[in-house]
């Protein structure tokens, strides 16, 4: 049996969504000329959140589109398996877009890699920002976050950091997990 | 689908091997592959570094060139081989030139053979992945999955439908392949033909045999038809190609038994006005060359799941 020990509760994750925002209006003022990208699985509902939050700040919501990057990946046969490919949805044009993707937690940034492979063969962005709601801050690559909702960087890295979202699993909070 | 399922098999040989939950989890796969081909893009790097090779012992042009597209498009590197090109002809066994295809690291086999269960033995014996692209009157699973997904696709759904399979069932490996994965979804199958090509033995199996055209179009949702082969005629299988076609040709005529949206497939190469008259090969009920645009989607899923499996390299 995994035990899981719990990072974040329901109202930090809240709070950390919150958090998010802010550091996206901050960037973008008042102007929002920004489209969300998130990353399957629990960055598109995280997207979503985002979106209704800065639609209840500035009146306007921004467009909202899926990525699933496992066709992108470079660890494919190294994995035991695959997670089901879900649908790509990108509902505004890529070309000259400003693109923030979303995603869950930052850990190895290799998800991320993968993720500007996929939204580049969709056209040329004006611009990328990554916004993420846990940031480890230990990455493989040298890829780094924009937005942050936490740091989580004193969690052991033998540990997994799986956030649950009311829409995908019925709570919201973070925990840390033993990798299989 | 359960959300922890994960596709844990290194070959692809047959669909009588397969779950429903397998055959499901590779069309939900392909459905995403398809989209791949709608971009401007039309590439994605899954396969970067691994090598597949095709190798076509029986002749083949359709599978062979969706197979290398499939492989193109998942950014694979691909050598081709046939019999004639290979140490075969100078009398090598089939297992020592495959066993020396693999002595150069490479990941995929995709295997075409004349021989019943070829595919099967070479994959007992390699460490690489095999797929087969067909294997005597015996087996093609990535056609039988293309024609299910074809069916999803324009139906919504597999179970409860009624699918009829018409022509030499007896010599078709397209047939069997279907009949497996049909079933397993839920389907009822018909195969209709002459008698000496359509055996009551299928009965077994769980399928509808039948010996008269309008009791498999009767109530048809899906109407397969099969490529009558010439030299069959010659085998004393039926009196002449010109008989085969007035009893079993599907034209304008008893199309009119059909459903208005009965759909009208067949897996190529056609032979126009035998078994399918050339107004209904290209009529608004026909699907064949969607058939063929969606196997290249299907076989993008296929190499892409057998790739992914954790294989041994």
């Amino acid at each position: 049996m995994t035990t899981e020990k719990l990072l974040f509760n329901t109202g930090e994750v809240q709070d950390g969504v919150q958090h998010l925002c802010e550091a996206v209006l901050r960037d973008f003022k008042e102007n929002p000329d920004y489209v969300l990208l998130g990353l399957h699985k629990q960055g598109v509902p995280l997207a979503e959140r985002i979106a209704d939050h800065l639609e209840e700040k500035t009146g306007t919501r921004p467009a909202v589109g899926k990525l699933d990057i496992s066709m992108y990946r470079d660890d494919i046969g190294l994995r035991s398996g695959l997670p089901l490919i879900r649908e790509t949805v990108i509902p505004f044009n890529m070309e000259d877009a400003k693109v923030i993707l979303v995603d869950d937690v930052l850990s190895s940034g290799r998800a991320i890699r993968a993720a500007l492979s996929a939204v580049t063969s969709f056209g040329r962005p004006a611009c990328l920002r990554l916004a993420v709601l846990i940031d480890r801050g230990r990455p493989e690559f040298p890829i780094r976050a924009d937005y942050v909702g936490f740091n989580a960087f004193d969690v052991d890295p033998a540990q997994k950091i799986v956030l649950k979202l009311t829409e995908n699993d019925g709570e919201d909070a973070a925990v840390a997990i033993q990798w299989r | 689908m359960t959300a922890e399922f994960r596709w844990t098999r290194k070959d692809l040989l047959s669909l009588y091997d397969l779950s429903a939950e397998e055959i499901t989890y590779i069309l939900d796969t392909a459905e995403e592959f398809k989209k791949v081909s709608e971009r401007n893009v039309k590439k994605v790097p899954a396969l970067r570094g691994k090598t597949v090779v095709n190798f076509f012992v029986e002749p083949s042009t359709r599978t062979r060139v969706s197979f290398e597209l499939a492989e193109q498009r998942l950014s694979a590197d691909i050598v081709n081989m046939t019999a004639s090109t290979s140490s075969l002809t100078k009398g090598e066994s089939l297992l020592d030139t495959v066993r020396n295809i693999e002595a150069l690291q490479v990941d995929l086999l995709v295997m075409r053979h004349r021989a019943t269960g070829a595919q099967n033995f070479i994959a007992q014996n390699v460490s690489c992945g095999v797929i087969n692209a067909g294997d005597g009157a015996h087996s093609h699973p990535t056609q039988a999955l293309l024609d299910m997904f074809t069916i999803r696709e324009k139906k919504g759904r597999i179970k409860g439908l009624k699918v009829a399979i018409i022509g030499d069932i007896l010599h078709s490996r397209v047939a069997r392949s279907n009949m497996w994965g049909l079933l397993k979804l839920g389907a009822d199958v018909v195969f209709a033909g002459p008698a000496t090509l359509v055996p009551r033995e299928f009965e077994e199996a769980g399928v509808k045999v039948c010996h008269r055209l309008e009791e498999a179009l009767e109530g048809a949702d899906v109407v397969n038809l099969l490529r009558i082969q010439h030299e069959r005629q010659s085998a004393g299988f039926f009196p002449s190609i010109n008989e085969y076609s007035r009893f079993f040709g599907i034209n304008q005529e008893n199309i009119k038994r059909l459903k208005p949206d009965t759909l009208i497939m067949h897996p190529g190469p056609i032979n126009r006005d035998v078994e399918l008259d050339s107004s209904v090969a290209d009529g608004p009920n026909s699907v064949i060359l969607e058939q063929v645009t969606n196997g290249l989607a299907v076989r993008m899923a296929v190499l892409f799941l057998v790739a992914g499996c954790g294989g041994k390299r």
